[in-house]
């Protein structure tokens, strides 16, 4: 009821929340990457990627994310059409 | 021989004394021998859980300089006949003791006890490094709170690089908040450590009222507290088997379910 209350409104619930943050602290803690060198290779990555591929270098993401004991590095990029 | 369990949780205040207090009087009631070493030098508070700050002559340094021996630094529970306490020393700083004074230490100790419970500081310095040297298993505290379960990830990767094998005990779990969407639950928790769970210990108004006493809760029985921490003390000794291990509850109705995935 409570969180049904709470969902009408738009809110998650503290736990999920908790749990989202969780899973993001421990990656950057597992990996010992700080939010500036994570920046710093995404960069990097983005220079590469756009070396053999046509991207929005500002548009890559970068992502690390834990699960279990195991953690993700995730980069996405949309790559633009050949004659855009 | 018996065997060195260390209790820890990097983060201070979740529970790591009280939790050493009461497993080691679990322990002992179900018919072991037990003693209790208060690592947090500097910072001791076991005595006072156990309430037997009044008997202090020797502590662990002075155990360890040779100052006296072993058997002579340890005080004897007067409620129980196989539990000893011993103490830290309030004056002095962790770098006292190295991790090979403990490990010397908890041997000696192991060759007469069936258990030896280290509580170990907060922190994940010296004083932690010196508490883990000796143990041959830990146990981690953590509460249901994004803090502590950080602070306990950290401290599950040092002993995972010390080899040594650790498990679980959720501490303050409230039922009521976890149902409200408000507290992570125990599946919670370990989905996000990864660790074996020995159990989860409720948020007890009875826990607060017995240490102020300095009697631990297991030895006035009744609160659900006191029957979480004997239940893991019989885990602990291998006489039950767990029966919330790794895989939640949730988890399990979730894969019966077909919602969660099985292990491989």
């Amino acid at each position: 009821m409570w969180q049904g209350i709470k969902s009408l409104f738009g809110g998650k619930p503290s736990r999920e929340v908790a749990k989202g943050r969780l899973h993001l602290v421990l990656a950057h803690d597992r990996t010992g990457l700080d939010g500036g060198r994570l920046q710093e290779m995404r960069n990097e990555i983005a220079a590469v990627l756009a070396k053999y591929v046509p991207i929005d270098a500002e548009a890559v993401e970068i992502q690390i994310e834990t699960r279990a004991r195991a953690t993700q590095l995730t980069v996405s990029s949309a790559i633009q059409p050949r004659n855009a | 021989m018996g065997r060195a369990i260390v209790i820890t949780s990097g983060k201070g205040g979740v529970g790591k004394t009280t939790t050493t207090a009461n497993l080691g009087t679990a322990l002992a009631q179900l018919g072991y021998t037990v003693v209790l070493v208060d690592a947090d030098i500097g910072l001791r508070n076991l005595d006072v859980v156990m309430g037997l700050e009044n008997r202090i002559v020797y502590h662990v340094v002075d155990a360890i300089r040779g100052k006296c021996p072993v058997q002579k630094a340890l005080i004897k529970d007067r409620r129980l006949e196989n539990l000893w306490l011993l103490p830290a020393s309030q004056t002095d700083d962790k770098d006292a003791v190295t991790p090979d004074d403990m490990r010397s230490l908890v041997f000696e100790l192991k060759i007469n006890y069936d258990f030896v419970l280290i509580d170990c500081p907060a922190g994940i310095e010296q004083g932690f490094k010196n508490a883990i040297a000796g143990a041959d298993e830990a146990i981690v505290v953590a509460t249901p709170e994004v803090s502590s379960i950080r602070d306990a990830d950290r401290v599950v990767g040092l002993l995972a690089a010390a080899d040594v094998p650790a498990r679980l005990v959720v501490n303050r779990i409230s039922p009521q908040l976890v149902k409200r969407g408000d507290m992570l639950s125990q599946s919670d928790v370990i989905e996000i450590l990864a660790l074996e769970m020995l159990g989860a210990i409720p948020l007890d108004d009875q826990v607060i009222a017995t240490t102020n006493k300095g009697v631990p809760a297991v030895l006035e029985g009744k609160s659900l507290a006191a029957k979480e921490f004997v239940r893991i003390a019989r885990v602990l000794a291998g006489q039950e088997v767990e029966e919330k291990s790794s895989v939640g509850f949730f988890t399990r109705i979730g894969r019966a379910l077909g919602l969660t995935a099985s292990p491989a």
